[in-house]
């Protein structure tokens, strides 16, 4: 009996030992945030202008220098997937000259973060951590990117330039799938905004 | 026809002598499974199948014993992607919700008959409850620690096995009042272990 007994609550301590997992996948830890002004009347606007190129933005720039942009072919496949949802809640695309409602601006940015493990060799080598010598270091990264878009009002209610909508897609970088991932972000961030649709 | 069966079984061994003469006085461990419910089962519909308690019970007389409990629960649920939205902001993602309870209570049981190898009892628990609230998205993780008053009723059995131990099985339901930061929290659990008498 007493070993039945010492059996159940080995059982009951697995169990319980059994912490929940967490993501399993990079894109699991994808997020979208859309954000706009209440105030702001979409529906009476109709027409948009986009640059024909997205910027990067990285680190600080030095002055009268271009910043950097995204290469191609992502440059126009994400800007074709923006216009593509625009046109379909009811915006035309114009050019910045001819006096659009809103500007919509596109930016993209990196950003590493680097993990260090310091004397993770100390419980195997004690006498080694114990006594001065170096910790040996090792280190990790993982570098996320995101996606912003902005629509930006600059007419005559606004003596400067306003945004009204922002959309952030969000992701870990894999260096595969991270286009398709930005396609669906898209997608879902025109899908979580319909106060936008004009028709 | 199950029922009547079941009543047989039931009645069979309730109608068992009383053989060993224990001492009632005891420590319990109990694999706990929780079922949430109000904010907490609308927070997390899945049962919690992480879970285990311990009780240490101190017999005043032979129907009335008193002693603490101490139990956790790991409540856990991965969401689908889905959009929450809050005034003007939305946001799209999967969420991973998991809730920890430890209640930590002073107790009292009432054992309804005390001469036979079954042993039903009432009990009441009183003390404190704390929860852990997170939901992890993206890369971040939003986070709540309150402390709650709590109550505990319980129902259960201990059937006696030896001199020494009894199967003890019991259904409870936690209740931790509402505090500034959180509804008030609630959870069955369906508890089955062993009481090791002294």
């Amino acid at each position: 009996m007493k070993k039945n007994v010492f059996y159940f609550l080995g059982i009951i301590l697995l169990m319980v030992s059994c912490y929940p997992d967490g993501p399993e996948y990079y894109e699991d830890l994808d997020v979208v945030y859309t954000n706009y002004t209440e105030s702001f009347d979409f529906s009476s606007k109709s027409t948009y202008a986009m640059p024909d190129k997205i910027v990067k933005v990285e680190g600080n720039l030095i002055e009268d220098s271009l910043p950097e942009f995204v290469q191609e072919p992502y440059n126009s496949q994400i800007l074709q997937k923006i216009e593509s949802n625009m046109t379909a809640l009811g915006w035309t695309k114009v050019d910045i000259a001819d006096n659009p409602d809103l500007v919509l601006l596109p930016a993209v940015w990196t950003n590493t973060t680097v993990i260090y493990y310091y004397d993770y060799w100390c419980w195997y080598y004690p006498y080694y951590c114990g006594w001065g010598y170096y910790y040996p270091v090792s280190a990790t990264s993982y570098t996320t990117g995101t996606l912003i878009m902005s629509l930006v009002a600059d007419g005559e209610n606004y003596f400067e330039p306003s945004g009204v909508w922002y959309a952030a897609a969000n992701g870990i970088l894999t260096g595969e799938y991270n286009t398709s991932r930005a396609m669906k972000a898209i997608d879902q961030a025109f899908e979580q905004s319909p106060y936008l649709n004009t028709k | 026809m199950k029922r009547i069966i079941f009543l047989a079984i039931f009645a069979a061994l309730y109608s068992g002598t009383y053989v060993f003469g224990q001492d009632k006085s005891h420590f319990a461990i109990q694999y706990d499974m929780g079922f949430g419910t109000g904010d907490l089962g609308d927070f997390i519909s899945k049962p919690s199948f992480r879970g285990a308690s311990a009780q240490y019970r101190f017999a005043i007389n032979d129907n009335i014993l008193v002693g603490v409990d101490a139990a956790w629960n790991i409540f856990y649920e991965k969401k689908d992607y889905d959009t929450y939205s809050q005034g003007s902001q939305t946001i799209s993602g999967i969420q991973y919700r998991y809730q920890n309870e430890v209640p930590v209570l002073i107790a009292a049981d009432y054992l309804i008959t005390t001469d036979k190898k079954i042993q039903p009892y009432v009990g009441l628990g009183i003390g404190t409850m704390y929860t852990e609230r997170a939901v992890d998205m993206n890369l971040y993780r939003f986070e709540l620690n309150p402390w709650h008053f709590a109550m505990k009723p319980e129902v259960g059995l201990m059937y006696e096995i030896s001199n020494k131990t009894s199967l003890k099985l019991a259904g409870k339901y936690y209740y931790g009042f509402k505090t500034d930061d959180l509804d008030s929290q609630g959870y069955f659990t369906v508890s089955v272990g062993f009481a090791f008498h002294f």
